[in-house]
């Protein structure tokens, strides 16, 4: 169970916090991270090769936004818990679910911002005993023009037992 | 209304033999660095056998096979749940199958089913992908 009671985590759902500032979408970065995923596919490396294939510049992996992660485009006082205070034990929390939903594309060239609103708690019982505790936190990027990209939906359990799944 | 695709069709891609390379080089590139994928006596104090990948690393290989599939441009939505760990040696094989084709305006709306399974037979993620190609 969360070191505050659900009721405490359910005030909170609606909430919105800037989390991403100045999210750069970087040429070496996107080709290092197609690399890191297997796909390493000209239209990541290549301007000319995405051109060719109907891109406008280089777009970006699908799950690229996971790179907003780094400190460097966090605002001050942002950590991994977006704003949020959820009382995980960060060593009992896993990533269950990712999901996105895009406008268009990351492209080379973007500067993304990120706010990031808690969409959803509820408690389940575990398979093996305990509560698990879910959070759905939704960030929305936009860019330069204010223009929505994509919103990215992560789901955050804390188990209540030990950790069978993707730490977090 | 594009008759490239139809409910049934399937598609896959193989990672062969997936590492702790693979692992620590998603890490750097993701800023990911949550110790339980690289660090092996953390791992094991943890209760592991040893590391494992992260659950967006896996997210990650199996996107490669949408993008070849239905490309970037038209990508709707992109989900992935994460179901067991993916191991040091895994190969990992990402199916898409197509679940549904409908025409709308834009153009052609494609539904798919995603599953990623471990040469060991374990299905690892399970997600969908819609596009509109």
């Amino acid at each position: 169970m969360p070191s505050l009671p659900l009721a405490d985590l359910e005030a909170q759902v609606g909430d919105t916090h800037r989390t991403v500032e100045g999210f750069a979408v970087e040429r070496g970065k996107v080709a290092e991270f197609a690399r890191a995923i297997d796909d390493p596919d000209d239209v990541y490396l290549d301007e000319q090769a995405a051109r060719e294939a109907g891109y406008e510049a280089i777009p970006a992996p699908p799950t690229f936004a996971r790179t907003s992660f780094f400190p460097r485009y966090r605002p001050d006082g942002i950590d991994h818990n977006l704003g949020f205070e959820l009382g995980f034990d960060r060593a009992r929390v896993v990533h269950g679910q990712q999901r996105y939903e895009y406008e268009r594309p990351l492209y080379v060239g973007d500067t993304l911002t990120g706010d990031t609103t808690l969409t959803e708690v509820y408690q389940r019982d575990g398979r093996g005993g305990g509560t698990m505790t879910f959070a759905v936190l939704r960030t929305d990027f936009t860019d330069e023009s204010g223009s929505h990209v994509l919103s990215d939906y992560n789901t955050r359990i804390e188990t209540g037992q030990a950790i069978e799944g993707e730490g977090e | 209304m594009t008759d490239e695709f139809a409910v049934g069709d399937t598609f896959e891609r193989v990672s062969e033999d997936v590492s702790r390379e693979d692992f620590v080089r998603y890490a750097g590139a993701s800023g990911d660095f949550n110790p339980i994928h690289y660090d092996e006596p953390h791992a094991q104090e943890a209760g592991y056998p040893s590391v494992f990948g992260q659950g967006m690393f896996t997210a990650g290989v199996a996107s490669a096979l949408v993008r070849e599939t239905f490309g970037l441009a038209g990508l709707r939505e992109y989900d992935t749940r994460f179901v067991a760990q993916v191991w040091p040696g895994d190969t990992l094989t990402t199916t898409l199958e197509v679940t549904a084709v409908e025409d709308v305006e834009t153009g052609t709306r494609v539904e798919a089913d995603l599953a990623v399974t471990t040469d060991g037979g374990e299905r690892v993620v399970e997600g969908r992908a819609v596009a509109v190609v």
